[in-house]
């Protein structure tokens, strides 16, 4: 393993970002999410961060192209941001997963996302080790090892005075080649303490789910929901986009931007029909999605148990509360 | 157990058995200790999972709004804040008071989960008084049908109702315009700050609509600026001070700094009023008065 004093970091992080952007886990503006870099920031490292990494590769609105008419003529202006080499550090083993689900819903099965694609393909992921479970964590559900992550390029250690570092990818090695580098020593990885929180059932899951479309359980389920976005937005595998018009004058732009499936006007149609006319729909829609629709298409939860969605909901509508009443269902039918 | 919760689950359970309701509103525990959720209870057996505990922050008026056609008589535990969120409901016409039974539970002040997260269960007379209820005029039931426990005293409105509004005055108008433009950089418009609300009771909301698209979905500083303001103006002398915005505010913005702002402004302008108190309500704003003041310097 590398170790690397935790005083030397910023001086790594500065050799790290010449030629790249290397967001880090930061409180910004009021929030805690992933930002670039920069001599000073404080990094925050008490919890995962609020707003996932997955803003990074999937912004929450992002410009397609622009456009103008003169006249009969009309103009198409490129928006490409093209694709920078960029670095996130310190992301969890959880949003490391999410990313890897992420890749498969916008790179495989026949399309590919070009926008998420040119913001993926330059990108390193350096994980943080996880040294306990946080408030609401879950990971451990659906398989995940909290101090593993197999799509990183680097691990990160926290060992107290020092940072550890284990290149996983020849990527990572070369993130470790700089001269402001750390050095090679004998160091053991730090043990993982504590119990976890919240445990899902996935026993039963997905295969359990397929006849319950339309089972009456889903009518106790959903009537505190408020249909935000907020656990939608704030989930790292959540990847359902909408895509809209900015208009003004003769000039204006096209652009994608998050969609959720908790909000009204997400299925309705053109002349007011809507087949998910209410809550209940929209709550069974998040749920079957993350637990039967997923699985079933990428062999993959929607869910990497990250807790989010537990701490922010409103009127605390939990996805460990669900499934394991599905799962209870299920055991018993 | 806690009286008032014993209380509660023998009411739901009475009101369910006899048929009186389809369904009782009230909280149950959440996943984490410190959380209190909304419950709906539709059968005398789930009565149990009924509580009253310093986390029951939920204002639960504003389901009314989700059955608003609907026949159907529903009871509802109310705190001082909730009970101006139904009155809310009755005064805008989007609920028939027959249709409601009301339980009021006089309220302490809930405690800040906020403070509680990662803590291990336990003695809570150390946590903060949650944000939303440090400014509370009306701990007891303004409307109810029955009253549980007794009557707690009110606290004597102190000047800190308006300090945040006041400190954000006395920002020069760049700073003010700053501040406001950081805040809400964070909103990610999931909405959740409107449909809680009782004052945000509109069947279809403009913000909702496709054509014209008002609001684009477009998450920019001059569409979270619109967003933030039309809401706040659209409750404008309507709103209550549930402070039910800024909870569920996943980004935690001030959203309540905006609304007492208006507030105090409405209180300067009209006289002092406070929303949510009579069901016959005209709110300043909806009502014209020849001697209104047109001063809008
Ligand atoms: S489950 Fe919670 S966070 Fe998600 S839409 Fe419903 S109320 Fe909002
Ligand atoms: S569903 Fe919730 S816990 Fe699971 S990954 Fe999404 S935000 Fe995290
Ligand atoms: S869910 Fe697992 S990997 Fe993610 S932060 Fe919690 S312990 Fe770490
Ligand atoms: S604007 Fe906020 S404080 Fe006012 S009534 Fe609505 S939710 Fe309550
Ligand atoms: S609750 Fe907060 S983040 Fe959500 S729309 Fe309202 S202000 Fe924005």
């Amino acid at each position: 393993m590398y170790v690397l004093d935790k005083s030397q970091l910023p001086s790594f992080l500065e050799a790290m970002a010449a030629g790249r952007t290397v967001f880090v886990p930061a409180e910004a503006g009021g929030m805690t999410r992933f930002v670039p870099w920069q001599a000073g920031i404080q990094l925050y490292w008490e919890e995962n961060p609020v707003i996932s990494p997955k803003e990074l590769f999937f912004p929450q609105t992002q410009v397609l192209y622009g456009y103008r008419t003169l006249g009969q003529q009309l103009e198409i202006l490129s928006r490409d941001e093209g694709n920078s080499p960029r670095v996130i550090f310190g992301l969890r083993p959880c949003d490391a997963a999410a990313t890897g689900i992420m890749d498969d819903v916008f790179l495989t099965k026949g399309y590919e996302d070009s926008l998420y694609r040119s913001r993926r393909q330059n990108t390193l992921l350096v994980v943080l080790a996880c040294r306990r479970p946080g408030p609401a964590c879950f990971c451990t559900s659906f398989g995940l090892d909290p101090t593993r992550a197999d799509n990183a390029d680097l691990m990160l250690y926290d060992l107290g005075a020092e940072w550890g570092l284990e290149a996983v990818s020849p990527a990572g090695q070369d993130l470790l080649a700089k001269p402001a580098g750390p050095v090679e020593r004998q160091a053991a990885a730090p043990e993982f303490a504590g119990d976890f929180p919240l445990e899902i059932k996935v026993d039963h899951l997905p295969s359990g789910l397929r006849p319950m479309f339309r089972h009456q359980v889903w009518d106790i389920m959903y009537q505190k929901c408020l249909g935000c976005g907020t656990c939608t937005y704030l989930c790292p595998v959540c990847h359902c986009f909408d895509i809209q018009s900015h208009n003004r004058g003769v000039q204006g732009y096209r652009y994608r931007c998050w969609d959720s499936c908790m909000f009204s006007d997400y299925t309705l149609m053109a002349g007011g029909a809507n087949p998910r006319p209410t809550k209940k729909e929209r709550v069974r829609n998040r749920f079957l999605h993350k637990l039967q629709f997923m699985p079933e298409r990428y062999g993959k939860f929607g869910c990497v148990g990250c807790g989010r969605c537990v701490l922010k909901c409103p009127v605390n509508l939990d996805i460990t509360q669900v499934a394991n009443r599905l799962a209870e269902v299920v055991a018993n039918a | 157990m806690n009286p008032i919760t014993e209380e509660m689950q023998q009411i739901a359970s009475e009101l369910l058995t006899a048929q009186e309701v389809k369904c009782v509103l009230g909280w149950e525990k959440g996943t984490l200790w410190y959380q209190s959720a909304p419950a709906f209870i539709f059968s005398p057996d789930e009565a149990s999972r009924l509580v009253w505990d310093e986390f029951c922050l939920p204002n639960l008026s504003s389901y009314l709004l989700d059955d608003r056609y609907s026949q159907d008589r529903v009871a509802i535990f109310v705190k001082g804040c909730d009970s101006r969120g139904i009155v809310r409901l009755l005064s805008d016409q989007q609920l028939s008071r027959q249709r409601v039974y009301l339980i009021g539970v006089p309220c302490p002040g809930m405690k800040d989960p906020a403070a509680a997260l990662g803590q291990k269960p336990g003695d809570t007379s150390d946590l903060p008084v949650a944000s939303k209820c440090r400014h509370c005029t009306h701990r007891n039931p303004v409307l109810y049908d029955r009253l549980l426990g007794q009557p707690v005293p009110e606290v004597e409105p102190s000047g800190e109702r308006f300090a945040h509004v006041d400190e954000i005055e006395k920002m020069g108008i760049e700073d003010r315009y700053a501040f406001w433009e950081k805040q809400f950089a964070r909103c990610i418009r999931c909405f959740a700050c409107r449909n809680v609300c009782p004052a945000c009771n509109c069947t279809y909301c403009c913000f909702d609509l496709d054509e014209p698209r008002w609001l684009d979905k477009e998450v920019a500083p001059s569409q979270n600026a619109f967003y933030a303001l039309t809401r706040a103006f659209h409750v404008a002398g309507r709103c209550v001070e549930c402070g039910e915005c800024e909870r569920v505010c996943p980004m935690g913005i001030p959203i309540m700094a905006l609304n007492r702002k208006i507030i105090k402004d409405i209180n300067e302008l009209f006289g002092d009023y406070e929303a949510g108190l009579e069901t016959s309500e005209q709110p300043p704003l909806g009502r014209y008065n020849p001697d209104d003041p047109d001063n809008f310097a």
